[in-house]
C-alpha cells in the first residue's frame, strides 16, 4: 500500500497524523526540489532520516540493523539525521511525498528521539494561517480533550501558550471563546489546535443529531427494501 | 395521482470537486440524471475532467406509488457553496464522496462535512470514492485525514461509484443511520 501527495496540499502534520494514528511501518520518500530523503517510519515514529541521491537506493537496503551498519550510524548520529534532515525541511512545501508500509524489516528496539507528537506539533508550529483553516475552519468549532488526552500530550513537548488553549478545550469553549479567554493571537490558536487535533489529544465534539428526520419508520423499511433490490 | 401529489424524500450527495458525485447517481438512479453539467474552462480544473456541475445533479428512484426518493448532488467547487445550503435543506441525510487517490480534496471534504454538520445536523456518511484505483488511500486512512473519530459516529466506506453494489451499500448504511436516529 502506497501513500502518495504533494507537501502544498497535505503537510507534514498531516502525513505524520496519518501514520501515528494507525501506527503504520514503512518508508516514507520525500522528493524536495534540492533533495531526497528517506524517513523511516517505525510503529508511527520517525526513527531515521537518510538522503538518497536515487530513490531505488531506498528499496536496495531492506534490513535496518544492516542499513545502520552499512551507515556506520550509532544511536546519537540517528537523533542527528532527525535534526538535520527532518525538522529544517517540516516548513518546505516544494515536496511531494510517497510512503510504502512494510517493506523495511526492523528489529524490536529502535530508539525514538524526536516523539513523533513532538515532530507534529513543530510541523502545525510552521504552517500558515490560511493551512490551519483546512481544520479549524468556523470559529464556532467545539472541540474536546480525547479520553488519552494526557499520555499524548506528555511527549508533545508543549509550550506554555499551548498548554493553556489546551486547558481551554473542555466540549464548550468555541475557537472564539478560546482566542477571547487565552488572549493568544489568532496564528498561535489555530496552529495549537491543528497540532492537538492532528495527535489525537483534541477531537472535534460530536454534534447531537437535533433534528428527527421527517420520515415514518414504515416508509424508511419500505424504501431500504426498494434499495436492496435495485 | 399527479406528480404533485408524490412526496419526494430527499439525500444529499455532497464532495469535492472531481469526487464522483455525478458517478455514483449515475449509478443507482431509476431515470437517466438531470445534469446541470457545463464545460470547464478553469485550466487547472480542467486537467481533471472536461465537464462539471454547475447548479445540482439529480437522480430518482421510486419507492411506491406515492413516494419518489431523490438524490440531489451538489457542485463541488466552493464558489458553488451556495447550493449547499438550498439543497441540504430538508433532506433525510447527506453522503458526503471523497476522491481516495487525491488527499489535496480531503481537507475541503472535511469543510463539506462540518458545513453539513453545523447548518444541518443530519446523519452522514462519507463514501471514500475511487478504491478500485491502485493509488487509493485505504478508508481508514481517508478517515484519518478527515479528522474522523469512532466518537464522531461517521461511517467511511470504501466504495467505487461504478460499483451498483457499493453504491447501494452506502444508501443503505445512510438510512440505517437514519432508522437509528429516529428510534433513538
Amino acid at each position: 500500500m502506497t501513500l502518495t501527495g504533494d507537501l502544498k496540499s497535505f503537510s507534514f502534520a498531516d502525513i505524520l497524523q496519518v501514520l501515528y494514528s494507525d501506527k503504520k511501518s514503512g518508508v516514507l520518500i520525500v522528493e524536495w526540489k534540492d533533495m531526497t530523503v528517506a524517513y523511516y517510519v517505525k510503529d508511527g515514529e520517525i526513527v531515521l532520516a537518510r538522503p538518497v541521491d536515487k530513490v531505488f537506493r531506498v528499496y536496495v537496503d531492506r534490513d535496518f540493523e544492516k542499513l545502520l551498519e552499512k551507515l556506520r550510524l550509532n544511536e546519537r548520529a540517528l537523533a542527528e539525521t532527525i535534526k538535520k534532515f527532518l525538522i529544517p525541511k517540516l516548513e518546505n512545501r516544494d515536496g511531494i511525498f510517497s510512503f510504502t508500509k512494510g517493506f523495511i524489516r526492523y528489529p524490536d528496539n529502535v530508539p525514538v528521539h524526536f516523539p513523533v507528537e513532538q515532530i507534529i506539533m513543530e510541523a502545525s508550529r510552521r504552517l500558515s494561517l490560511e493551512e490551519t483553516e483546512r481544520k479549524i475552519s468556523d470559529e464556532l468549532l467545539i472541540f474536546e480533550k480525547s479520553p488519552d488526552w494526557d499520555s499524548r500530550v506528555q511527549r508533545a513537548n508543549l509550550s506554555e501558550k499551548e498548554k493553556l488553549i489546551l486547558e481551554l478545550v473542555d466540549g464548550t469553549n468555541t475557537v472564539k471563546d478560546i482566542l477571547e479567554k487565552s488572549k493568544v493571537d489568532k496564528l498561535t490558536l489555530y496552529r495549537t489546535l491543528y497540532g492537538l487535533l492532528s495527535i489525537g489529544a483534541i477531537r472535534r465534539k460530536k454534534k447531537k443529531i437535533t433534528r428527527k428526520p421527517s420520515i415514518s419508520l414504515d416508509l424508511l423499511a419500505k424504501l431500504i427494501e426498494k434499495i436492496k433490490k435495485l | 395521482m399527479t406528480n404533485s401529489d408524490v412526496k419526494k424524500i430527499k439525500i444529499v450527495i455532497a464532495g469535492p470537486f472531481a469526487a464522483g458525485k455525478t458517478e455514483f447517481i449515475k449509478t443507482v438512479s431509476e431515470i437517466d440524471p438531470v445534469t446541470t453539467e457545463r464545460k470547464i474552462t478553469h485550466s487547472q480544473e480542467k486537467e481533471k475532467k472536461n465537464t462539471t456541475t454547475v447548479a445540482m445533479d439529480f437522480g430518482k428512484i421510486k419507492i411506491d406509488n406515492q413516494h419518489e426518493l431523490y438524490l440531489f448532488g451538489t457542485p463541488g467547487q466552493t464558489r458553488f457553496n451556495f447550493m449547499w445550503e438550498i439543497l441540504g435543506e430538508g433532506a433525510l441525510g447527506v453522503i458526503v464522496l471523497v476522491d481516495s487517490t487525491d488527499p489535496s480534496t480531503f481537507h475541503e471534504a472535511r469543510r463539506i462535512i462540518n458545513f453539513f454538520q453545523s447548518r444541518y445536523p443530519i446523519p452522514l456518511v462519507v463514501a471514500a470514492n475511487k478504491q478500485d484505483l491502485p493509488n487509493a488511500w485505504s478508508p481508514r486512512d481517508v478517515a484519518i485525514a478527515l479528522d474522523i473519530s469512532e466518537e464522531e459516529g461517521i461511517p467511511v466506506v470504501g466504495i467505487s461509484a461504478k460499483n451498483k453494489e457499493h453504491v447501494k451499500k452506502t444508501l443503505l448504511l445512510l438510512l440505517e443511520l437514519i432508522k437509528s436516529s429516529i428510534e433513538e
